[in-house]
């Protein structure tokens, strides 16, 4: 079955899913195979599936804006403090435009758009499990301080503070925004809403020039406990892998191959802003642990709390770290 | 005595399909919560005993109260203007009438519109990019920038989902108080017309009087609906901002399911079921004692 790849590692830990191990890891498609869903296919050292979809986040940047604020529509920002600079320039140009986009009340949009700026600045965020540290570098802090700035000087919408996500996929299309993380599903959407309008993808940065890195999402093929036809889903993992279906399959249709050395195809030549948004599966990661929802993806967790205090209140920053790290420690140690 | 014992066997008879639909769906189902709130139990691992614990953690919970006390104040407030709003609406729609009868209609339809569906549609009619009662407002110069309706200040956000419940839900009070205000013989009408009673007088020293179970049963209803809210809060806010719209059932919802705490959802469903009781059962004791 496919299942979302972030939940893997709490059906491995439940041993809900079949070891497959000594049937697929020495496969030499598994060497190329996702690293971001990879990692969360092992538990243990022990592999229980292997990539069905991929999904990345990237920087999508609006290249008219770009022009009609006096930058280099070739040259898009490889740090948050170039995506500062750039994003005041497209703010100035008033007219309902903004410089950026920041989803104020959807915590999934944040760790695939918000985390990589994290991970890129050299932090981590996530407790993998009992006794694991949530929150650790510097980074965080640094990124949390540049998002507090981003909304302070204007270069949001207010109303990215309503974002829960439905409208999420929108916002870029909409032509009102320089610059936004979101994902390689946005390059046909955007396309079919605003068809003129011209635009390119990145890497999302992180404070350091030229760092970057990026959310791998997407589901993984697993086989659940007890099923009789295991042999039937291994090879069904292999098809999957297969060259021509990565190719004919997945390329052919402008999904990410989940195989990195399978990025140079025909059908993404010919589409250079897929082949972009592919390279971030080279600097992507998958976040690792047994309660994601709980402590990120939750409505009322404490990842989407902690970010709400820093981009909109005045609050310690020290003092939010500090209290999401000990709410997700808690989650975490359960 | 062979009557009586035949007659008693067609009568069990004609309510075992009931009795079994109630035991399926409603005791089996009751039986197997009482069960769980007495387990830790993640629905991927086996469930294990833990006698009161998650009842001790739910009464120590204080996410779970706040949610609570939140879901009172929804309750408190919508409701009254669901009972006074619906019978002003089936006072307009009583007598027959063309317009009448299509204001009935029109009110009425939103009802049969489910609620994930209605509080979908009021999201995108709120939506700060995208929506129309912004663009409407602004146009008419109303407001001059747009209004951040969800997830940004919890009253300003209550109130939003309070409008859009409104619409959804009246019409089902207008109906059953019109049935009853239709209900009341016109003899009676006739006789406070002739005592010389104003409108105002015949709606209330006439109508509401006779009309007052159908209300008190209306109020029920109403209390224990919003009292239970969850999908307009989950689809309009997800309980934003930082959990000051979550309510009880978000908190169950959440516990039980995505945070993989089966057991614990299900003591928290324990103790907002008994609150719901004993609030139904004081209402039917002030029901019946000012009958009395």
């Amino acid at each position: 079955m496919g299942m979302d790849l972030i939940y893997a590692p709490q059906f491995e830990d439940a041993q809900q899913l079949v070891d497959l191990t000594d049937r697929i890891s020495a496969w030499p498609e598994l060497k190329t195979a996702s690293k971001g869903h990879m990692t969360v296919a092992t538990f243990e050292n022990r592999l229980y599936g292997v990539p069905l979809y991929a999904d990345v986040s990237a920087l999508f940047y609006n290249k008219d804006l770009f022009k009609q604020a006096g930058l280099d529509p070739e040259k898009p920002p490889t740090s948050l403090a170039e995506v500062r600079t750039y994003a005041d320039k497209i703010t100035a140009l008033g007219g309902g435009v903004k410089g950026y986009y920041l989803p104020g009340n959807c915590a999934g949009c944040n760790i695939f758009t918000v985390g990589p700026l994290i991970w890129a600045s050299g932090a981590k965020i996530e407790a993998a499990g009992p006794g694991d540290e949530p929150l650790v570098g510097d980074g965080v802090k640094q990124v949390l301080q540049w998002t507090r700035d981003m909304v302070k000087s204007g270069n949001v919408h207010e109303g990215d503070r309503t974002e829960n996500g439905e409208t999420f996929h929108l916002q870029f299309g909409s032509g009102k925004v320089g610059m936004m993380g979101t994902g390689n599903f946005n390059i046909t959407l955007a396309r079919q809403q605003n068809p003129k309008m011209d635009f390119g993808i990145a890497l999302l940065p992180g404070m350091a020039p030229n760092s970057s890195a990026s959310f791998i999402g997407g589901d993984l093929v697993v086989v659940p406990k007890g099923s009789d036809r295991v042999d039937d889903a291994v090879n069904f993992m292999k098809f999957l892998l297969s060259d021509e279906v990565q190719v004919e399959v997945y390329a052919k249709a402008l999904n990410l191959t989940t195989r990195s050395d399978m990025v140079e195809n025909k059908y993404f030549e010919a589409e250079p802003l897929v082949q972009d948004v592919a390279k971030a599966l080279t600097v992507g990661r998958t976040p690792y642990t047994l309660t994601f929802f709980e402590q990120i993806n939750s409505p009322q967790g404490p990842w989407l709390k902690m970010l709400q205090r820093a981009y909109y209140t005045d609050d310690n920053l020290d003092t939010v770290i500090a209290d999401a790290k000990a709410a997700m420690k808690t989650i975490a140690n359960q | 005595m062979y009557w009586t014992r035949r007659s008693r066997l067609t009568g069990i008879a004609y309510l075992t399909p009931a009795l079994l639909f109630v035991l399926a769906f409603t005791a089996y189902p009751l039986a197997r919560m009482v069960w769980m709130s007495f387990h830790k139990w993640s629905l991927i691992t086996p469930p294990s005993w833990v006698g009161l614990d998650n009842y001790r953690r739910a009464f120590a919970d204080d996410q779970f109260w706040v949610s609570f006390g939140f879901t009172l104040k929804y309750t408190a407030i919508i409701t009254p203007i669901l009972i006074v709003g619906g019978y002003l609406l089936a006072l307009l729609v009583s007598r027959g009438s063309p317009l009448r009868r299509l204001t009935r209609t029109t009110v009425f339809i939103p009802v049969v519109i489910g609620l994930g569906v209605s509080s979908l549609l009021w999201y995108w009619l709120f939506s700060t990019d995208f929506g129309l009662i912004n663009r409407a407002l602004m146009d008419l110069g109303v407001i001059s920038k747009p209004v951040l309706w969800l997830g940004v200040d919890a009253d300003v956000s209550m109130l939003a989902i309070i409008a859009s419940v409104t619409w959804k839900v009246i019409g089902f009070g207008m109906i059953l108080f019109l049935g009853a205000i239709q209900a009341i013989p016109t003899e009676i009408h006739e006789a406070s017309l002739v005592d010389g009673a104003s409108w105002w007088q015949r709606v209330t020293r006439v109508v509401l009087p006779l009309t007052l179970r159908t209300v008190l049963v209306v109020t029920l209803v109403s209390v224990i609906g919003s009292l239970l809210a969850f999908d307009q809060f989950y689809i309009m806010t997800a309980g934003q901002p930082q959990n000051e719209t979550a309510t009880s059932v978000f908190y169950v919802y959440l516990n039980s399911f995505p945070y993989l705490r089966l057991g614990y959802g299900a003591a928290l469903s324990m103790i907002l079921a008994l609150t719901i009781l004993a609030f139904t059962v004081v209402q039917l004791l002030l029901t019946r004692r000012s009958h009395a």
